[in-house]
């Protein structure tokens, strides 16, 4: 890094005595956690994959109606089920596990107690998963969206969740020192609100059933919170402790992170039931979630601004790290998503939007360009961290980021364009319907087509990861546990 | 269908005040008990001896 | 921020607000509708001697709304009309009025979807489809709706011989049809496809409630 500025502290040398005790600290977390970290990196990557084949297939079969049509094990409803789990509670849980359990680690100062426990939590957690994507696809759905799981596997999620949920709250109990990092209370809080979300829907949706549409807005009210309270705060840890870490930089202001978390933490809860605008229940909800979603501007605005302040001036730096190539690009996602997403709550926009494929593109915004990129952005940068060894291709790192870019770019633009084009269709009584799906014929093979760049992506990361994790030959670090070498070249796409 | 009156939604009110009311006075109290001060402190406990403020941390790899 | 506890109650808090007054209130609210008539008298109460809406489903209705819940059916189509002036829906013969709360009190799993790849259905057996046209239409939806992209459900039927005279229930291809079986076969529904019909032609709009009237 010729030209990274200098630090004036003894870093030059990492070996130095004065720094041995807190050196040995970092590295030691690192040690501690590296093996409950692997396996959940590693079960993620298995389930990125199998989500990415469960989403061509449904996505080859929104155009090619007939295809993989002679068995009921293969239907749109079953495929499109069985890769929004993968990829939520396999990929994204997962992952999460991973990387944010890691930055709670290192924020806490600590090496973490219990490692053993967060493993086989985990273990129980893809048991769970498998049994219920299995079950999903055997047709013991339950068509109730974000918990189609069937009941059999369920009470292992939550268990299982509930273990690695207490070792969180735990770890940040026990931490070191004096300050707590914003990165801190969003992991926290996410861990705490995901099981009660969980819970309670389960109970008043599957098991005993409340009456008629509470259980709609009860549906909503907890998969909207699983975006809002799950995967963002979590996303938003992970930004908020990589782009200043990597850029040396600290973050542009603390105040307004603090702002930003707990308007979120009010304003998000409500805005679940815009997914329910025209729909039969009271009118005073659907406005109390309106009003939400467009507060929500606020947090979404206070951290846009304190990303963007933060990355001022070192656009190169950004661009020269695999890490905040993915990372940066899913905080400005973020920004993007969300202020489309306030829009779409607004009635005159959601009268053409809802029910239609631009909410599938929204949808797919959210939790890829911004929550996905994100966290493969955390993947780069803590493996060598955990590995004592470099990424192995500086090719497969780039082929992965424009795959992703260039896919979820193409997906999110032709769902949008083809489902806003439906919407306005559909509002006239004079089209028939038939023609309207013909209409979104080209949208949907763009989809499709997008698929398969995200397809080449995911298989190049896995690839480098694999071929990092395992390779005899690995390339070691050259110096100290913090890894990349100073003086490789710079990467320039 | 809407509510029959507002009076049905007395709980939810009630509820959004208290809430309200303890909000600030949890921001009342954070603030004398000196939790909101020193947050330029605060925002660099990321940064170690190892991976110090002021050096770039991560690049790409050198081969291939 | 570093207090555990402050954390937690503003974290708790936060949560519980939305749950009381989204989840809670809700259930307090549409918890206590019950089944009533079309219109009511002037205290509120239902009409003696009238049916009260909505009615309760026949039991092969009920075992082909499961068959549509494990076909997974609800992720391309909906089961709810929005008013009129507010998207076009009973300007499409989706319903002859906005669907309300008490619509599906009586339903065990609602499912109300939020995605229209297919038509809205909620009113689906109050439009001139009738059970002919449902099982050609389940079987290949290119037989009755060329262009499509519903995929056909083959093997909720059975293709078979036909023994002696062709059976009652067997599909009425159209003339030359390319998805007609082979001469001498017959096309039969399962006991599934029967009931998931039952279901379909179940599914009617076609009463008021007090809240919601049908204007003619």
């Amino acid at each position: 890094m010729s030209t990274a500025p200098q630090s004036n502290s003894q870093s030059v040398n990492p070996y130095s005595s004065q720094d041995a005790a807190e050196r040995a600290e970092l590295s030691q977390i690192d040690a501690s956690i590296r093996s409950s970290a692997l396996f959940f990196t590693v079960s993620a990557i298995f389930w990125l994959l199998a989500g990415t084949v469960f989403a061509l297939i449904a996505a080859y079969k929104a155009h090619e109606p007939s295809f993989m049509g002679d068995s009921a094990l293969t239907t749109f409803g079953r495929m499109r089920s069985a890769h929004l789990n993968a990829m939520a509670l396999g990929w994204g849980n997962n992952i999460i596990f991973a990387v944010g359990l890691w930055i709670m680690a290192r924020l806490c100062r600590s090496p973490i107690r219990h490692g053993g426990m967060l493993t086989i939590a985990g273990i129980f957690w893809n048991l769970g998963l498998t049994l219920g994507i299995a079950g999903i696809i055997k047709g013991d759905i339950t068509s109730v969206e974000w918990l189609e799981i069937p009941h059999y596997a369920t009470p292992l999620l939550a268990i299982s969740y509930a273990l690695i949920g207490v070792w969180g709250i735990v770890a940040f109990k026990f931490r070191k020192g004096e300050h707590v990092y914003v990165s801190q209370w969003y992991i926290l809080a996410a861990l705490f609100w995901f099981p009660w979300l969980y819970v309670i829907a389960q109970i008043m949706i599957i098991w005993f059933p409340a009456r008629g549409v509470v259980q709609s807005v009860t549906n909503w009210w907890f998969a909207h919170n699983v975006l809002g309270l799950w995967l963002t705060p979590m996303a938003l840890a992970t930004a908020y402790y990589l782009i200043p870490k990597v850029l040396g930089r600290p973050i542009y202001s603390y105040y307004l992170s603090v702002l930003g978390f707990w308007a979120l933490a009010i304003f998000y809860n409500w805005a679940g039931v815009h997914h329910l605008i025209g729909g039969p229940i009271p009118v005073w909800l659907i406005s109390a979630g309106i009003v939400a979603s467009v507060m929500m501007v606020i947090p979404v605005i206070v951290v846009g601004l304190n990303h963007h302040m933060s990355v001022v001036g070192l656009h190169k730096e950004v661009w020269r790290s695999p890490t905040l190539r993915f990372t940066v690009f899913g905080a400005i996602s973020y920004t993007l998503v969300s202020l489309i997403g306030s829009a779409m709550a607004v009635r005159t926009v959601n009268e053409v939007t809802h029910f239609t494929h631009f909410t599938v593109g929204h949808a797919h915004h959210g939790v890829y360009a911004f929550f996905s990129m994100i966290m493969f952005g955390g993947v780069y940068y803590m493996m060598p961290r955990l590995l004592k060894r470099e990424w192995p291709s500086a090719t497969l790192i780039k082929l992965h980021f424009w795959g992703s870019a260039i896919g979820i770019t193409v997906m999110v633009v032709a769902l949008q364009i083809g489902g806003w084009i439906q919407g306005v269709e559909m509002n006239n009584s004079e089209i028939p319907f038939l023609e309207i799906v013909q209409n979104t014929m080209p949208w949907l093979k763009a989809r499709t087509v997008s698929g398969v760049f995200l397809t080449v992506a995911h298989i190049a990361f896995a690839v480098n990861f694999f071929w990092m994790l395992f390779a005899a030959g690995a390339i070691r670090a050259k110096q100290g546990p913090t890894l990349l070498d100073s003086t490789s070249e710079e990467g320039a796409a | 269908m809407d509510v029959d009156s507002y009076t049905d939604l007395m709980p939810i009110i009630l509820l959004g005040v208290v809430f309200f009311i303890s909000a600030i006075a949890m921001l009342y109290w954070s603030s004398k008990r000196g939790q909101l001060r020193n947050f330029d402190d605060q925002a660099k406990t990321i940064f170690t001896k190892e991976e110090p403020e002021g050096e770039i941390s991560d690049s790409f790899p050198s081969k291939y | 921020m570093k207090n555990l506890p402050l954390l937690f109650c503003g974290i708790f808090f936060a949560l519980a607000f939305s749950f009381t007054g989204l989840v809670l209130s809700s259930n307090i609210q549409i918890g206590s509708l019950t089944q009533t008539t079309e219109t009511e008298d002037e205290n509120g109460n239902p009409m003696e001697g009238e049916t009260l809406y909505p009615l309760m489903a026949s039991g092969l209705a009920q075992q082909g709304k499961q068959v549509y819940i494990e076909m997974g059916c609800i992720y391309c189509h909906t089961q709810q009309v929005r008013r009129d002036g507010f998207g076009g829906d009973t300007g499409r013969n989706w319903g002859p009025r906005q669907t309300v709360a008490r619509d599906y009190i009586t339903q065990d799993r609602v499912l109300l979807g939020t995605m229209r790849t297919g038509p809205d259905l909620m009113h689906v057996g109050g439009r001139p489809l009738n059970a002919d046209w449902h099982h050609l239409h389940l079987y290949n939806p290119q037989i009755t709706s060329p262009g499509s992209n519903m995929a056909p459900f083959p093997f909720l039927y059975e293709t078979r011989k036909i023994e002696g005279a062709p059976a009652a229930n067997a599909l009425k291809f159209p003339p030359n049809s390319e998805f007609s079986p082979e001469a001498g076969y017959e096309v039969v529904p399962t006991r599934r496809a029967e009931a998931l019909v039952e279901y379909m032609l179940s599914l009617k709009l076609d009463y008021s409630l007090p809240e919601a009237q049908i204007v003619e």
